[in-house]
């Protein structure tokens, strides 16, 4: 690949602007921009054209409390910075400073300084990419852990109402095995007074994909369908809620291989299955 | 008179991230009174959810204080600079879910919120007038492009997508997407030149 001459360089300013270039091109563009004053004052109006569009959205307005919420997080992060490196010694305790407007003026005037050396100034433009692009990465891994921490709280929520539903009082274990094969097994926690129960179910082989599992009860002499599951790599499987029929005589409960989705009626033979004693 | 811009006893934008830069947290309650509408309709739209909006805002605002001493004025105005923030936090956001959603396969869709929130807070009338006239504007602008450079601009900068990736959704060549991209910022800068958040100096 020839490298890409000027005027197509500065036609990526738009893109740029956007933030839709690669980061090849962003790149390549950067080290470009730190040599062009007419292209940084195009992009910086690109940039203001861009963030007008933000205005093209469909209103909305938000909600009362925010600014509250704003301003606490402000508070907040004052007694926290970034630390300007995750090797650097500890911040000291009155850290709301930043390095003073001082200290990026005279930045800058040694970027300008560098404009005509084109290859230190080369550097200087990819070592401030690098350095945005590690803050931003760093922001982006924050924001990422919160999310983490939420849905982590959201699966303890439910393993605990799963927890919950075992230690009700009147649950009967039903275990359902395979012929000739002692490994695959389901557990049936029926919980006989809610009419529901948790399947957990070891050592069940994957099934090809667009096949499920589907858990089946059979009551007066005819299987019900009930729900569908996949197994983990390992052959675990867990549905914390699964709804037994409340009415009829149920039998016993089986599990089948079927098409993505479930069936109505089993296509396949029964590999698993567990009587259902009469309370 | 389209753009009546802070009326004079009013700080500019740059006095206050200057004053925010300098440890003063009231610049940021005044740049939140100024631009949070903005900033929560950009996120809102990128994320489709009032949580995750109102978590955008917020962590925007925080960001700003942070970097506030990192503005350079020769880049654009506050209020674009605030607003790309928060535009590139909630794309961050999307993205950060779905990769997660794509980890854990839970069924629980979420339901995208309604755009209004009940009980909101309106900023300065003033400020809604401007934003109101520029608003006008913008949209104004947009309808003047051909409908696929509106599109390619809009999956740009609502959906965060790189010009190879608009091409593979479009199917279209890369050049053309391009092509379309430059000619319509073009078009719009042209257009809307008179109604940025600051003149050029």
């Amino acid at each position: 690949m020839s490298t890409p001459d000027e005027s197509s360089l500065r036609d990526l300013a738009a893109a740029y602007a956007l933030g839709a270039l690669s980061p090849e091109e962003t790149r390549a563009f950067e080290t470009y921009l730190a040599t062009s004053p007419e292209t940084r004052q195009e992009v910086a109006e690109l940039r203001e054209t861009a963030a007008l569009l933000a205005l093209s959205a469909p209103d909305a307005e938000p909600a009362a409390g925010l600014r509250a919420r704003v301003l606490e997080a402000v508070s907040a992060s004052k007694l926290r910075p970034l630390s300007p490196s995750p090797t650097a010694a500890p911040a000291p305790p009155r850290p709301a400073r930043r390095p003073s407007p001082l200290v990026w003026a005279a930045l800058a005037a040694s970027l300008l300084a560098a404009v005509g050396l084109g290859l230190r100034t080369g550097r200087l433009a990819d070592e401030l990419a690098r350095r945005n692009a590690e803050l931003a990465e760093r922001d982006s891994t924050i924001a990422e852990q919160a999310r983490r921490l939420a849905a982590e709280g959201q699966r303890l929520a439910t393993t605990d109402s799963t927890l919950a539903s075992l230690l009700s009082p009147g649950v009967q274990l039903v275990q359902l095995t395979a012929t000739g094969d002692p490994d695959p097994q389901i557990q049936l926690f029926w919980d006989r007074r809610r009419n529901t129960a948790v399947l957990h179910a070891s050592k069940l082989k994957p099934v090809p994909a667009g096949r499920t599992y589907q858990l089946w009860f059979i009551k007066d002499g005819k299987p019900v369908p009930s729900v569908t599951f996949d197994v983990a790599p390992a052959g675990e499987a867990l549905v914390p809620r699964v709804t037994v029929p409340s009415e009829g005589q149920i039998s016993a409960a089986a599990v089948t291989e079927e098409p993505a989705g479930g069936s109505p009626q089993p296509t396949t033979p029964v590999l698993l299955v567990g009587t259902l004693a009469k309370s | 008179m389209p753009n009546p811009g802070p009326v004079s006893s009013a700080p500019a934008d740059r006095d206050l991230i200057a004053q925010a830069a300098a440890g003063d947290e009231r610049a940021i309650g005044q740049l939140y009174d100024r631009y949070a509408t903005v900033l929560y309709t950009v996120a809102y739209r990128v994320s489709g959810q009032r949580a995750d909006a109102e978590e955008v805002v917020i962590e925007s605002f925080a960001q700003a204080w942070r970097d506030a001493a990192r503005f350079e004025p020769g880049r654009g105005s506050v209020a674009g600079w605030l607003t790309m923030i928060a535009r590139s936090r909630a794309l961050d956001l999307v993205r950060a879910r779905s990769r997660r959603e794509r980890i854990t396969q839970t069924a629980a869709a979420d339901v995208p919120d309604a755009p209004l929130a009940m009980g909101t807070w309106r900023g300065d009338p003033a400020d809604a007038l401007d934003r109101t006239e520029r608003r006008r504007q913008v949209r104004a602008a947009l309808d003047e492009l051909s409908p696929p450079q509106r599109q390619a601009i809009e999956l740009a900068f609502f959906e965060g997508l790189s010009q190879s990736e608009i091409a593979e959704r479009l199917n279209e060549p890369l050049g053309t997407v391009k092509t379309r991209v430059r000619l319509g910022m073009q078009k719009l800068r042209a257009a809307l030149r008179p109604f940025f958040f600051e003149q050029g100096p």
